[in-house]
């Protein structure tokens, strides 16, 4: 199981049950801690729905009540090829 | 000038806090993990010595050290001055350095700069390797610079800049920071690589010597590879960058190398501010390609943690600016006693002493103030006569609540440069960095009469004479009381 975090103005930017794009933290331990990745995911509030789970801070970092299980369906790269 | 004894180095400015007892030797491990930031963030409420923390978690070798010039303390140390240096003398001794002779930095030999000890390039570029502290729980990520210097060069004007962005870690190859429009690289960005569509090669330098740090900081025209050459008295060493032209501070302890790019952004944010709040929203901002790191063996990365006062966000910032308005009014011929910038305001109030030779001279000052350069990142001026002490916050309130007029003696001027960081700002003049400013003119106007319509200060050292001030004061003692400090 992953551990996630995303920001958002509102928590209900975060519709379950459809294909989202979504920048979200790894909270894993570990020295990658607090990197993101930009990933095409499904969320539900349903915390035994996916496997991750994910957990949610608002605009100025203030952490939400509202928790999430996810899906990441896939990495999303957006940084153009000729930089990478 | 005699020789100055400043430190050249992070190491030396940190053997000489703890030499003083103004740094403290953490050596049980710390996590990079919330820990290590609100040991910092502690030390700066408290007004405590700089931790020097030897052992971080998941980061044998490296070591941090917090809060650098949070104190007047220490920044009379990284100046080679004595600890106990009051901050008017601290004051002019910058002032006399940076108005003496330029001096030029020297560019050394990459086998004697000890930035290059280790060089990753290539696919071992990877952020993740350096104990990037995330400073603030809530905080959008971990932030590689928050004591630092972003260095850039202009294409056109070979200017160099080294500034002090804010640097959050992205991925381990990616940084996004704060880069506001007016500020110098704001402008080299807007005026030259974004139209073209063309990358800023950039490098950040971390774990500079104090006087470096002081000249990223500091809002004054002189290059900063200048300005820190005197500073020091001597030339700065400086070295090639292993991937691009830029030149950095061969004492550093860790140097990013990269590209800022002109068509790809990432988020940023919030961060803890050096108002004491998290203002700025998440956005997407400046965004930072790393393609080398180079390091010191057993390098130490320098945090700052802005917040409620007083860090060196708000100390440094406060004095530099501060000292660097003084330096534009007395260039344009201004009667004032000195400027200041109390820390706790977050250098968002200007204090100014002035003798009131003329009418508008208030005005005059926030003009000249508000108009330069450095105007976007303050927006109070009180003005206050050549008999109040500007450092004395006592006597300064009181000219504000008993000199300024309701009506004539505070001016608003709308619609000006701000900057998102205001906590007071509409969103949406965080938005677009659009200000507002006030004036407090809390001088008595000089078609006052003096005599008649000028109400006489109470105080004891303006309404007794000379004989009985000196009277009560050589037997304060014999009255019952305890010496005056």
């Amino acid at each position: 199981m992953n551990q996630w975090e995303v920001f958002v103005m509102d928590v209900a930017e975060l519709a379950e049950d459809t294909d989202l794009e979504l920048t979200i933290r790894t909270l894993n331990p570990g020295v990658q801690k607090y990197t993101y990745k930009r990933v095409k995911a499904q969320v539900s509030s349903a915390l035994d729905k996916f496997a991750d789970q994910l957990q949610v801070r608002l605009g100025r970092g203030q952490l939400s009540k509202a928790r999430f299980s996810i899906k990441v369906l896939e990495e999303i790269q957006r940084c153009p090829a000729k930089y990478l | 000038m005699s020789k100055i004894n400043a430190p050249k180095s992070n190491r030396e400015f940190v053997e000489a806090c703890l030499k003083s007892g103004d740094a403290v030797r953490i050596k049980q491990e710390v996590d990079w993990d919330l820990e290590a930031g609100a040991i910092v963030r502690r030390v700066c409420e408290l007004g405590e010595s700089a931790p020097f923390m030897e052992k971080i978690k998941d980061y044998p070798g490296f070591s941090y050290f917090g809060a650098p010039l949070s104190t007047y303390r220490r920044m009379a140390i990284s100046l080679g001055m004595d600890p106990a240096s009051s901050l008017p003398e601290i004051g002019k001794e910058y002032l006399k350095r940076t108005n003496s002779e330029p001096i030029a930095p020297v560019v050394i030999d990459r086998k004697d700069a000890p930035c290059k000890e280790n060089i990753l390039l290539g696919d071992d570029v990877d952020l993740c390797k350096l104990p990037v502290p995330l400073v603030h729980d809530g905080d959008g990520g971990r932030y590689v610079g928050t004591w630092h210097a972003v260095v850039t060069r202009h294409p056109v004007r070979g200017d160099v800049n080294w500034g002090m962005y804010r640097q959050m870690m992205w991925d381990g190859r990616t940084m996004s920071g704060a880069v506001f429009p007016f500020s110098d690289l704001g402008k080299t960005l807007t005026e030259y690589y974004l139209p073209r569509g063309e990358g800023c090669p950039f490098a950040t330098a971390i774990g500079l010597s104090p006087l470096a740090a002081m000249a990223a900081c500091a809002p004054s025209p002189i290059p900063e590879p200048e300005l820190v050459s005197m500073l020091s008295g001597e030339p700065a060493r400086l070295v090639k960058c292993e991937t691009n032209d830029l030149e950095v501070p061969a004492d550093a302890e860790i140097i990013l190398e990269g590209v800022i790019l002109p068509d790809y952004k990432v988020e940023e944010g919030p961060f803890g501010e050096y108002t004491g709040y998290r203002t700025s929203p998440r956005d997407f901002r400046v965004t930072f390609r790393v393609n080398a790191i180079t390091y010191r063996n057993n390098a130490t990365m320098t945090i700052s943690n802005m917040g409620t006062p007083q860090d060196e966000g708000q100390m440094l910032r406060s004095f530099s600016l501060g000292l660097e308005l003084e330096k534009l009014l007395r260039s344009q011929g201004i009667p004032i006693t000195g400027v200041y910038m109390h820390p706790r305001s977050t250098h968002h109030m200007m204090i100014v002493g002035v003798k009131p030779t003329y009418s508008g001279i208030a005005s005059q000052i926030a003009h000249l103030a508000f108009g330069s350069k450095l105007g976007p990142w303050f927006h109070m001026v009180m003005v206050v006569d050549d008999k109040t002490d500007i450092y004395n916050w006592d006597e300064v309130y009181h000219a504000f609540c008993t000199r300024c007029h309701p009506e004539n003696g505070i001016h608003i001027y709308k619609n000006t440069v701000g900057t998102p960081l205001y906590p007071f700002a509409t969103p949406h003049e965080r938005k677009y960095s659009i200000g507002s400013k006030v004036l407090f003119d809390c001088l008595w106007p000089v078609d006052w009469d003096p005599v008649n319509d000028v109400p006489t200060t109470v105080s004891f050292k303006n309404v007794y004479s000379k004989e009985i001030q000196d009277q009560v004061t050589s037997n304060w003692t014999a009255y019952g009381y305890p010496p005056v400090k």
